[in-house]
């Protein structure tokens, strides 16, 4: 058997056959002896003064515990986790619908969450402001003290605007993509378990160490009294970044007052509410090409809709920032992108972290780029992009290890793009009420966290091996279900020559590994993965130097294996080499640290080493559209992932699939409507995430060039798996309709409105943008058959 | 009131509130925590259980419809029929969270009861009503398929 042969193969999760069987349990699948239940009380304004509170009734309220308000908190009344601009309960004034007041702790769930209603809190409606463009307006209502714009990022490359003198075609048009909603299966839910110790902090949660920080500083306590563990959790996609911190500060600080456990579980509809959103944008573009389809110049302004607290809105926002030009080569380029609040829901993180809106935007400019010059969009995508050397906006140059022509030329061969334009065009000619379309875009995502936050990627890991040769893994990273702790386990595993079967990756405990930072930024396969193999190459070496003395060879003699030290004339189990370690008091105990080198930023010019490397990704989408109903469906969609290693097949397709449907969500069905700051969608009866009815024929292919410094060459693909979709399925639908989008959802009205217009007269390339709030189940256009 | 139901077998009586739901019955008042709430609106599937056979919402019902009837969650399921799914979807990386999965190994139990060598077409059907925010649903049609028996039509 040769050697790392485990890093590559389909092994199975560890996790998988409980969850299967109900065994796995989840945040709400816990009692806790003498726990007690919180509510959260609510605004219902999205803008307003507190003028007073009354928790009497409350209070006197059957089995009713305690009502808390912000005089209770024992530390700081302060959760935000970038910027001190939001209180964990509401002083004076509440900024969107939502905003926590108080919380209720009673005996059971319902007696809480009934007692939150019967707490009065006398407002004041203020104005609000619910678009970021009016919220910058001169004379708008002031949502915090310092102004709306939170902040102002930019990007200035060659000659910024002066870049467009000299070019043939300018091309100009705005896009928007509106929010979309995490739809994880598993509601958000904590448990806080007080202790002579300090705190114990359990919940669903991608973050333990943001959790312990938000806790720490809303108790008022030293950070080692705050331990927080990792439950199973449900589903996450960035949903579960910063928002669990609140949550759990709100049940440790009730934990704290009662003395007792207690447990906040949302209910989908509060959630819903409450919880973060992708980012609601606006983006408008302006790009310079010449007649020959070189693209020039790139003027990009992002207004990004941040809601009534900064949460993690300007990081978002610096990746939309820096992403703005995709995978393109610009020689010149001025991006500025403007993080805004408003009075609206909290935008936040979600796969792909602003640069699938940024990815839409850039694909459909080079679409009407490419009409302006009479030229064919896939050949002025392939002739701008990026190839290593090039300079990124950013001002560096694109690694080697991100082998975009690879992925480019792979794409068109396995998606047969040219085939599957052509027949769908002959199909159009003969068809009378269905329509089909394909679509192609290109993502460039930067792997890992942005300079601006690299001061986080420091990530730690602890592995012991016992003597009779099973392994416990721990790590600062978490399993949301994306299989993060099954690559560790074939990481060790494959480094340390142990059975996989008998590889443990025990539950995050921020107890366990020093504070590794959060697991976003499709980072854990590469920061914990190399702590991961650092500790075990440590163990590795102290196993081999004990396997050579035993076996009476040089160490560098021996091959490591599965399941065995190999040595010229023979061979040693793992188990027996780690008894005879134990016997021996060898230490089978080590710590891995990994922590790539500092790198450069200027936050003014948006120029430096902005991220540690890069994962370029294509999709094909081919949509068909029924021209009666409007209602778009998805057909086909055709995947190339540049990875630098696929650590485990199964789980890499499963990413990528997964991306997929959630992106075509993005596209199509999901579209949360937002009146005043008010969600009118809050559950999934009316916000529709893809069904098994809806999803389409999916291929995956990977593009393997292994990544000098990561794990046995691997890269993230979290994020990159949805980053492209939702532009390449709207292309797709648009070109169905002969049109071009400018908006994500691209709702069934959108679709009426576009096939309307184009029996009235010749199709309007930046027509059928759908005016928000529309909603996807009413069709009221009516269609001329 | 107290009613009595078939709970994975075994007979069982419980004090239940005349508005109360059969999801809240299993789980608070019988512990069956492998039935999960995902939405609370019978849209999501992650209460799924089998009344007399059949995958219902547990969320959307009332407890005492379930009065003198089987109830089976997936801890009822025969053991040897469990595990050969519980191996299918395993093997076939149709579970990542796991959240939604307890109640998608019921509905394909039925479909699989009622169709053993089901179509593409009947799968996307009869799992229309458990969603799945992870897998984009692909793993799972491959794991049902391999599951079920012979040549398809």
């Amino acid at each position: 058997m040769s050697r790392e042969t485990l890093v590559g193969s389909r092994c199975v999760r560890g996790d998988a056959a409980d969850k299967v069987c109900g065994d796995a349990k989840f945040l709400d699948d816990y009692t806790f002896p003498g726990e007690l239940h919180a509510a959260l009380v609510l605004s219902p304004h999205a803008h307003a003064r507190i003028l007073s509170i009354d928790a009497t009734a409350a209070r006197e309220s059957d089995r009713v515990v305690a009502v808390l308000l912000a005089a209770d908190v024992p530390g700081a009344n302060q959760i935000g986790c970038v910027f001190e601009d939001q209180p964990l309960l509401a002083v004076d004034r509440v900024r969107f619908v939502g905003d926590r007041v108080g919380v209720v702790v009673a005996e059971t769930r319902e007696a809480a969450r009934e007692a939150a209603r019967l707490v009065r809190v006398a407002y004041e409606p203020l104005p609000g402001v619910f678009d970021p463009e009016d919220a910058l307006a001169q004379g708008a209502p002031r949502i915090h003290e310092g102004g709306n714009l939170l902040r102002h990022q930019k990007v200035r490359h060659g000659l910024g605007r002066e870049g467009f003198a000299g070019c043939d075609v300018v091309v100009e048009k705005t896009f928007r993509v509106n929010y979309q909603e995490h739809a994880y299966l598993e509601p958000q839910a904590c448990a806080a378990v007080p202790s002579c110790d300090g705190m114990t902090v359990y919940g669903s949660m991608q973050c333990p160490f943001y959790v312990q920080a938000g806790v720490t500083r809303v108790l008022g306590v030293d950070t080692s009294r705050v331990q927080v563990i990792q439950a199973t959790t449900g589903g996450a996609f960035g949903g579960k970044e910063d928002y669990p911190s609140e949550i759990a500060a709100v049940a440790a600080l009730a934990a704290a007052r009662t003395g007792r456990p207690v447990k906040l579980v949302l209910d989908r509809h509060e959630d819903m509410q409450v919880s973060t959103k992708r980012h609601r944008m606006a983006m408008r573009y302006r790009v310079g090409a010449m007649r020959d389809g070189t693209l020039v110049a790139l003027d990009a302004t992002l207004h990004v809709d941040a809601g009534g607290y900064a949460g993690l809105s300007t990081v978002v926002a610096e990746r939309a920032n820096c992403a703005a030009s995709g995978p393109y080569r610009f020689r010149h380029a001025a991006v500025d992108t403007l993080i805004v609040y408003t009075n609206n829901l909290l935008g936040g993180a979600f796969r792909g972290f602003g640069n699938p809106q940024v990815t839409f935007a850039t694909e459909c400019i080079l679409e009407l780029v490419a009409a302006e010059i009479g030229m064919d969009p896939v050949a002025l995508r392939r002739k701008n992009l990026l190839v290593e050397g090039d300079l990124l906006v950013t001002g560096r140059p694109l690694p080697g290890s991100a082998p975009s022509h690879r992925v480019f030329d792979l794409l068109m061969e396995k998606s047969r793009y040219r085939e599957m334009a052509a027949s769908a065009a002959a199909f159009n000619q003969s068809s009378r009420h269905v329509r089909r379309g394909v679509g192609m875009a290109l993502s460039l995502y930067g792997c890992c966290l942005h300079a601006g936050g690299q001061h986080r990627e420091g990530s730690g890991a602890l592995v012991q091996v016992r003597s009779d040769g099973s392994v416990e893994v721990s790590i600062g990273g978490t399993e949301a279900g994306q299989g993060a702790f099954t690559v560790m386990a074939q990481i060790a595993a494959e480094t340390l020559g142990a059975d996989y079967a008998r590889v443990r990756v025990l539950a995050s405990d921020t107890r366990m590994v020093p504070d590794s930072g959060p697991t976003v930024a499709s980072r854990t396969t590469v920061m914990s993965g190399n702590a991961v193999r650092g500790a075990c190459l440590q163990l590795r070496s102290r196993l081999k130097e004990l396997a050579a003395s035993l076996l009476g060879c040089a160490s560098g003699d021996l091959e490591v294996a599965r399941g065995e030290y190999r040595g010229p004339a023979a061979s040693l189990p793992f188990a027996a080499l780690c008894n005879e370690a134990q016997r021996r008091k060898l230490s089978l105990f080590a710590s891995g640290w990994y922590a790539p080198p500092p790198r450069a930023w200027d936050t003014e010019t948006g120029q430096g080493e902005a991220y540690v490397t890069y994962c370029v990704s294509g999709h094909v989408a081919e949509a068909e559209v029924d021209l009666v109903g409007g209602v778009p469906r998805v057909c086909r969609i055709v995947a190339v992932h540049d990875v630098g290693r696929v650590v485990n097949p199964t789980l890499a397709e499963g990413q990528a699939q997964g991306g997929m449907v959630q992106g075509m969500g993005l596209a199509t069905s999901e579209n949360l409507q937002i009146d005043q700051g008010r969600c009118l969608n809050p559950g999934f009866t009316d916000y529709l995430i893809p069904t098994s009815m809806d999803v389409p024929e999916m291929e995956v292919w990977f593009v393997e060039d292994p990544y000098p410094d990561g794990p046995f060459g691997a890269k993230g693909l979290g994020e990159p798996s949805l980053i492209p979709v939702p532009a390449a399925v709207a292309l797709a639908i648009a070109n169905a309709c002969g049109q071009r989008p400018q908006q994500l959802p691209v709702t069934p009205e959108t679709v009426l409105r576009w096939m309307h217009d184009r029996s009235q007269g010749p199709g309007d390339a930046g027509g059928g943008v759908s005016p928000p709030g529309e909603s996807c189940r009413r069709l009221s256009l009516p269609f001329p058959d | 009131m107290e009613i009595g139901f078939v709970l994975n077998d075994r007979y069982v009586t419980v004090p239940v509130e005349g508005t109360q739901r059969l999801l809240a019955v299993l789980r608070d008042t019988l512990g069956c925590t492998e039935v999960k709430e995902g939405c609370g609106e019978g849209e999501c599937g992650a209460c799924t259980v089998l009344l007399d056979g059949r995958p219902v919402p547990s969320c959307s019902l009332f407890a005492f419809s379930a009065s003198g009837r089987r109830v089976t969650t997936v801890k009822g399921l025969a053991r040897s029929e469990l595990e050969r799914i519980r191996d299918a979807m395993v093997t076939h990386g149709a579970v990542q969270c796991g959240f939604c999965t307890p109640g998608f190994v019921l509905s394909i139990k039925a479909l699989l009861d009622r169709v053993p060598c089901p179509t593409r077409e009947q799968v996307r059907e009869a799992l229309a009503g458990n969603l799945c925010r992870c897998t984009g649903y692909e793993k799972i049609f491959e794991a049902v398929e391999a599951l079920s028996s012979g040549v398809r039509p």
